[in-house]
């Protein structure tokens, strides 16, 4: 039997891979550095800050603006933005799991095409898709129009500015970030792995709870966080589809920089949501460890 | 013929810091509301004078006021509404403008000088002006709406579109009061909360880009809007009619200024003496039509514009405008309205 040539610590190229592994990502490192850190020390520095008469931020060391984001309201407008985000999320798992899974199992060419639908409206810009739904959902707009016209209805439906609108517009925009992890795992998975558990016995929800999900977790996981925690912060949908009547967290943020000059407020608001981020990532990896 | 490379290069040099200096000196940065200039205004500009401008928007005064107070951003000409120009001028941001530079400032209308933001018209010059009023679409509402009593009476829940700012709506509350529409003490705050609540529940949707958008698409049939956008709205179709609520109304003033840290001060002034041109600011009010404050380019309008009521209301109201509120108060009404808005 012949024998793989080891590693050898006298050869000048073993050091090189550690050397060559820092300079690849390098630029990553960079990049978070610049962009993560760096805004997010910022961010943490206007937090203790207070606003001076005229609107601009007087630095110091002032924790009451995260006092004042655990004011009643302010956690009812966060346990709010995370019902709705858990919705979303919940939706998209729901319509979004069958996709990728379908769009896995077919032949190579099929399943080029198909991922190209699903990427397809990344093309128009996010905005100008969610103006597209307020002319499908107004009053006068496409839908009620077909309806009223098939005489399904007989008057025009209320969609446009309620909750359900908002549902509509969040489960519309982050379904792809769902069907494209999904289907990264489902495309991974060994068919031989689900015919086994057949063979041994399992029905179809058997092989399905305690084969399919386990192997595609990791796809089902990043989906969730791909989610969940943009639809959090949303402020878009919710100003335009839900008629700004009802707030998500992300609207009182956008508030303070553009309406009530509270960029220390809002920054403490920043900072509490991306710990929050933070605390969802950790609960998904202990989740997903504790399955593996 | 070393001395002639010399001589070559020196040119060179020459050349290259003089294009450098005059790209800088053909340039003008103007921080401005989104949906509020013509592009063909902007082009014109260029056209004539050969400088280019470089057009930043923002949707809010205070957002742009919170910008310029940061200290980084450097723009030429900015757009500031009245009580933010009026912050401005106290934080000592804006510049004073050079009126000989300015031939065409006669054409202000006087009733728009000596304004409470710069009594003294030393910084800023009226772009354009506006009202917030009701419009009602008398297509599907026949009884009459002359004030919030009316528009607020509980009869057109879920029918109602307003602005989406605390400011405008707080002060709409206190109108109803028999308050100034300046004063926000605590007391007035608290005040204004109940009525506010009342009205919170009979509106459809809050929005200040587009208020619009939703009258023309039948999804609401009243609404408190700028005066401007009532106008388009009137324009469209005369269903649409706009009237200033008979508790009070005020007056807002989009201004023209230049910061203390312009940098091309010469521009700054041209632009705005291209801006206040009959012929240019008639183009403005065509495709936006507020209440033009110069007298010469209204002129050039054409009877139908001036007739347009949401354009040019007949009252006999004195129209105050709003002051710069200072300290916390702009705060405190935020927390009011979002209080207000997830009170359900």
């Amino acid at each position: 039997m012949q024998a793989l040539p080891g590693a050898n610590p006298e050869n000048p190229h073993a050091r090189l891979p550690r050397v060559w592994g820092w300079i690849l990502i390098a630029p990553m490192v960079v990049w978070l550095a610049l962009f993560v850190l760096a805004p997010l020390g910022i961010l943490f520095v206007y937090s203790l800050g207070t606003t001076g008469e005229l609107g601009m931020v007087e630095f110091g060391l002032n924790w009451g603006n995260y006092a004042r984001a655990f004011d009643p309201i302010y956690l009812k407008i966060l346990a709010r933005s995370i019902g709705y985000a858990a919705l979303t999320t919940a939706l998209c798992l729901i319509i979004g799991y069958p996709v990728g899974w379908f769009i896995a199992r077919q032949r190579p060419v099929v399943r080029n095409r198909l991922l190209l639908l699903v990427m397809i409206p990344f093309w128009t810009s996010f905005l100008i898709r969610t103006y597209a739904w307020i002319a499908i959902l107004k009053s006068e707009g496409l839908l009620n129009a077909t309806l009223l016209a098939a005489k399904v209805i007989p008057q025009p439906l209320e969609l446009l500015y309620t909750p359900f609108a908002v549902m509509i517009g969040l489960v519309y925009a982050y379904l792809p970030f769902m069907i494209l992890p999904v289907y990264g795992s489902a495309e991974k998975l060994d068919n031989a792995l689900v015919e086994a558990a057949h063979d041994l016995g399992a029905g179809p929800l058997r092989a399905f709870g305690e084969v399919i999900i386990p192997l595609t977790w990791p796809g089902i996981a990043a989906g969730m966080l791909l989610v969940f925690v943009p639809a959090i912060g949303m402020f878009a949908i919710t100003d335009l589809m839900g008629g700004a009547r009802v707030s998500m967290i992300g609207n009182v943020i956008h508030n303070q920089f553009t309406k009530a000059l509270n960029y220390p407020f809002g920054a403490a608001l920043g900072i509490i949501f991306t710990l929050l981020f933070v605390l969802t990532y950790a609960l998904l990896q202990w989740r997903g460890r504790k399955r593996a | 013929m070393q001395k002639t490379i010399r001589l070559l290069l020196a040119l060179g040099l020459a050349a290259l810091c003089a294009a450098s200096l005059s790209a800088q000196s053909k340039r003008l940065n103007f921080y401005g509301w989104s949906e509020y200039i013509p592009q063909a205004v902007l082009d014109g500009f260029t056209k004539e004078t050969g400088i280019r401008v470089n057009y930043e928007t923002f949707s809010s005064g205070e957002e742009m006021l919170a910008k310029l107070l940061s200290g980084r951003a450097r723009y030429d000409v900015i757009q500031p509404n009245d009580y933010i120009a009026e912050a401005l001028i106290k934080a000592g941001q804006l510049q004073a403008l050079d009126t000989s530079k300015l031939t065409n400032l006669g054409n202000i209308l006087p009733e728009f000088t000596g304004m409470p933001h710069d009594v003294e018209n030393a910084f800023t010059v009226p772009y354009m002006v506006g009202t917030v009023g009701i419009v009602v679409n008398t297509e599907k509402v026949t009884e009459p709406v002359t004030g919030y009593a009316d528009l607020f009476s509980g009869k057109y829940a879920g029918r109602i579109v307003v602005l989406d700012d605390g400011r405008e709506l707080a002060t709409a509350a206190l109108y109803t009061l028999g308050k100034d529409l300046n004063d926000f003490s605590p007391a007035n705050l608290e005040a204004v909360r109940p009525i506010l609540a009342a009205w919170f529940k009979q509106i459809k949707l809050f929005d200040s880009d587009s208020p619009k958008t939703a009258l023309i698409g039948g999804d609401v049939d009243l609404g408190l809007v700028w005066g401007g956008e009532a106008a388009i709205l009137w324009d469209q179709d005369k269903k649409f009619q706009y009237v200033l609520p008979k508790e009070g109304a005020h007056l807002f003033v989009d201004l023209l200024a230049i910061p203390k840290r312009a940098r091309n001060v010469e521009n700054a002034h041209l632009f705005i003496n291209y801006l206040l041109r009959p012929d240019v600011s008639k183009l403005i009010s065509d495709s936006f039509p507020y209440t033009n404050p110069n007298g010469a380019a209204r002129k050039l309008l054409t009877e139908a514009q001036l007739a347009n009521p949401a354009s040019y209301p007949k009252t006999e109201m004195k129209l105050d405008t709003f002051r710069h509120l200072g300290g916390d108060t702009g705060a405190r009404i935020d927390k009011l309205i979002t209080d207000l808005k997830n009170a359900n």
